[in-house]
């Protein structure tokens, strides 16, 4: 949609003022300087935005380049190669790859549904006085910086899972066949699975409140409908708000998705560092981005830095294209609801 | 401006009297508040099974509040509260045992925006059906099909019964939640303005189709439209600033109304 | 009339929604109770070590108390340097976008590419700022830490920004036009006025955001355990800081580390209870 060209409104302002020709002059000569700096402000403003765009392209060219030396060396088996050795100079990214998608997966399988059936108590059951401050403590959950989270993982959730349920876990999954293998080995404490599950009290507060937000959008008319066919809450929520904003919440579970992918913080303190792929969720592990803030200070020679870097490329690529698809998801939403 | 200027068809709606008529809903003493604010002031009024009855009146004077006490729906809010007796037959609806889905089972609603539901026209239909019964699928099917034929819709949409609710155009819309709420075989149906977002020729439609219905359901029905409720309504409640002013047989309401604010308000006055 | 619905069809449908808010009320007390435990547990470790000293004293070698003063100064200096940034490069970008553009098709990307910075790693960020400057320079620096900061700061800034202007109506800027101001009076002295409180909220929660990234400093300005104002040189950090001391194993760091990370929280919390004050005001104003 776009403007019509209009003409300047300093001039509509002077022909519509009518004003007599001397002060006309004067004014004219006014207005023009102000012209001139008027659009030297528009040109400022839309090289500020043109900006955004060299900083996204920026850090593109700037991470290609610094693989360079290790996607060069390495190829596409950089890829799918376990190994991680410093000393022999040889890299592979299968492990903090593996590590990052699995520590994801556990964590959304866990903030979605129970994100979802919050944002349903505080649409639908939380008292009008209790709303505004589970609202607020939701957010402030969103608020506390990444780094608590890995300290207090550290120190107090691993501990917890170490002693507590990771035993339990092992001897109750024992004899279960599949299942022995994935909670098998001793109880570290730290590892995939107590990463994935702080990594998922991170993104809960996200999904929450973007949950919450679709859901008070639905019309309260659509609700009373099937209220009013002696629908009880739960059947309100399950087959009339959830598919009416079932687009919004998708979107909003793709961002959580990409914020769980990059986060670093809370990862590295409880991950393990251990650059391989177990069987067991209870082993430890890493994370792309885990290694490359523990490793990057203190990387020699050029290949390793570069296959630091190679890795943060690996993860943008990741990050970027689950973020951009859920743009677009959220954009098609907008435009069906009508802008 | 004379009353006898507003025309009023003649036939249909001529009730000799009250005599032998069955409440099926009785209104005693009701009142209800918005918080502290009282909406509605001791209304008394009944609501005659098998019969259509209109309530007018200018905007605010409580007759959606009126018509939304009755399937309880203000109990999705909290501010709101409603004191009196209602009566469904013999049960008293405000009395907090009441259970609520099965008032709403037997007390349907339609709004004055269509509402679809986002899913197939067919499971519209079907959704509400499935909450009460389990049907086989072919029972389902005519059920579904009955329901839209009495919705006047069948024809339209026999043949795209997978298509989106909502890919319908607004009349269509609004007869589909009629049957919607038909399906589920109330025994009254509450018309809340259901035609104030609708074009003259869908709205005629639906008027035909609440004469159809009336046979089987009890209806009330709200609109701000005068000459709708003249059509359409058996009994008329003439409702201002919260207050039940007067109520009767359409015809006499609309010739030879007894109060003078009915009066002032029919032959336009204000409102 | 109507055939009574099934009772046990309605006594399975109760029950389903029994248990189903059941589980909504679960699951609200699950996620409230881990907010009151990481904060019991940080007020807990980290108050003990909290004294005058934190503020005064340097970070100290193992095995000797200290504070955090040049880690929290360090921290100040780059955010405000990141603030000084971004914040004036998201507020142009986003006048442009609401203002100049807001319907063509450089608006519509930078707007894409924008909400994908927004939720970029920012460890990633820390790489970039690593390649272009600290390779460039050939040594880490706080002018890196800062810039890092500043390319988070500047995608939260533009949203906002952006976000704000919309909201201004359009009969402010068409009573503005009709008395012959020219746009870019019109926006600096009008639209800017009445977006104000939500800019600002909109920096405040840059400020909150960026006070506790730890990932882009780690090789931007890297850490510095003595005093030092020097900008071109490594610079301590709160957030690297706390890194450092709650991976040693050393008691008295540890300590340390929870003391900063309250502090961290503290502020950052109190940023965003301002923000929302703001914001509430400017709801009601």
């Amino acid at each position: 949609m776009q403007p019509t060209e209009r003409p300047p409104v300093v001039d509509v302002a002077l022909q519509s003022a009518g004003i007599a020709t001397a002060d006309r002059l004067d004014r004219t000569r006014i207005l023009q300087r102000l012209r001139l700096s008027d659009a030297a402000f528009m040109h400022l403003t839309r090289a500020a935005a043109v900006t955004v765009l060299v900083i996204l392209g920026g850090i593109i060219v700037s991470l290609v380049w610094g693989s360079l030396p290790a996607l060069r060396a390495f190829g596409v088996s950089f890829l799918y190669e376990e190994a991680w050795n410093p000393v022999t100079e040889k890299f592979g990214a299968i492990a903090p790859i593996y590590g990052t998608v699995v520590t994801s997966v556990i964590a959304m399988l866990i903030a979605v549904p129970v994100g979802l059936f919050i944002a349903v108590f505080l649409t639908e059951l939380c008292p009008m006085w209790l709303r505004r401050p589970v609202g607020i403590a939701i957010e402030l959950l969103a608020g506390i910086p990444s780094i608590i989270y890995g300290i207090w993982g550290l120190f107090v959730f691993a501990p917890f899972l170490q002693q507590h349920v990771q035993p339990f876990l092992i001897s109750a999954f024992g004899d279960i066949p599949v299942l022995s293998y994935l909670f098998a080995g001793p109880p570290y404490g730290i590892g995939i699975l107590t990463a994935g599950l702080i990594l998922a009290i991170m993104v809960l507060p996200f999904i929450t409140s973007i949950s919450r937000d679709v859901f008070e959008a639905v019309p309260s008319v659509l609700k009373e409908a099937a209220y009013g066919l002696g629908c009880t809450t739960w059947e309100v929520s399950r087959y009339v708000v959830l598919p009416y904003a079932r687009v919004g919440v998708i979107g909003g579970v793709m961002l959580g998705l990409g914020r769980a992918l990059g986060e670093t913080m809370a990862v590295t303190f409880v991950i393990g560092n251990a650059h391989r792929i177990s069987g067991s969720l209870l082993a430890p592990g890493t994370t792309i981005s885990a290694t490359i803030a523990n490793e990057f200070t203190e990387a020699v020679g050029d290949l390793y830095t570069s296959a630091l870097i190679a890795l943060g490329l690996i993860l943008f690529v990741i990050t970027f294209i689950v973020l951009a698809a859920a743009r677009l998801l959220l954009m098609r939403l907008n435009a069906r609801v009508g802008a | 401006m004379s009353v006898a200027a507003i025309t009023v068809p003649t036939v249909s709606h001529s009730v000799a009297s009250t005599e032998g008529l069955e409440e099926k809903i009785s209104i005693r003493n009701l009142d209800f508040y918005y918080g502290d604010h009282r909406a509605l002031k001791n209304i008394n009024v009944p609501l005659y099974r098998g019969k259509v009855t209109a309530f007018i009146g200018p905007s605010g004077c409580g007759k959606s509040t009126l018509l939304r006490i009755l399937n309880r729906m203000y109990d999705l809010y909290p501010n709101q509260r409603a004191t009196g007796h209602v009566r469904l037959d013999n049960e008293d609806i405000l009395s907090p045992s009441q259970d609520l889905n099965m008032l709403r089972a037997r007390v349907g609603m339609v709004f004055q925006k269509p509402t679809p539901f986002p899913m197939t026209i067919f499971e519209n239909i079907a959704f509400g059906i499935r909450l009460y019964e389990r049907l086989a699928k072919s029972e389902l099917d005519d059920r579904v099909r009955h329901a839209l034929e009495r919705a006047a819709l069948w024809d339209e949409v026999k043949d795209k019964l997978n298509a989106n609710g909502l890919s319908l155009s607004g009349g269509q819309q609004q007869r589909l939640c009629i049957a919607r709420t038909v399906a589920v075989r109330p025994e009254v149906i509450l018309f809340d303005e259901p035609c104030s977002a609708l074009d003259p020729i869908s709205t005629a439609k639906i008027e035909e189709l609440i004469d159809e219905l009336k046979d089987d359901y009890t209806i009330a029905i709200v609109t701000h439209n005068m000459q709708q409720a003249a059509r359409v309504s058996d009994f008329t409640a003439f409702m201002y600033l919260g207050e039940l002013v007067e109520f009767g047989e359409t015809t006499r309401i609309f010739t030879n109304p007894n109060d003078s604010r009915t009066q002032d308000y029919i032959t336009g006055r204000f409102g | 009339m109507s055939p009574r619905p099934q009772a046990s069809l309605y006594g399975v449908r109760r029950r389903r929604n029994a248990i189903s808010m059941g589980l909504a009320f679960a699951a609200t007390a699950f996620g409230l109770s881990w907010l009151v435990l990481i904060l019991a547990v940080l007020l807990w470790e980290g108050f003990g070590g909290l004294s005058l000293a934190v503020f005064t004293e340097m970070t100290p070698p193992p095995g000797s108390s200290g504070g955090l003063l040049n880690p929290i100064v360090g921290s100040l200096m780059m955010t405000f340097i990141a603030v000084l940034i971004g914040t004036p490069l998201g507020i142009l970008a986003g006048t442009y976008m609401a203002e100049y553009g807001r319907y063509d098709r450089l608006t519509t990307v930078v707007r894409f590419i924008n909400d994908i910075l927004l939720s970029a790693p920012s460890i990633v960020i820390g790489l970039f700022v690593y390649e272009v400057m600290v390779a460039q320079m050939g040594h880490f620096s706080g002018w890196a830490g800062a810039v890092s900061l500043a390319v988070i700061v500047v995608p939260v800034v533009v949203r906002t920004t952006e976000d704000m202007l919309i909201l201004v109506p359009d009969t402010l800027r068409e009573a503005a036009a009709s008395i012959g101001l020219p746009r870019s009076l019109m926006i600096t002295r009008v639209a800017y006025r009445a977006a104000r409180a939500g800019m600002v909220t909109g920096v405040l929660l840059a400020i909150a955001r960026i006070s506790g990234e730890t990932a882009p400093l780690l090789f931007t300005a890297l850490n510095n355990q003595f005093w030092s104002l020097n900008l071109n040189a490594p610079l301590a950090s709160l957030p690297v800081v706390i890194f450092q001391f709650a991976l040693s194993p050393y008691h008295d760091w540890q300590k340390l580390a929870w003391t900063g990370a309250l502090v961290t929280t503290l502020a950052v919390l109190a940023l965003s209870i301002i923000a929302r004050i703001l914001a509430a005001q400017r709801k009601t104003s």
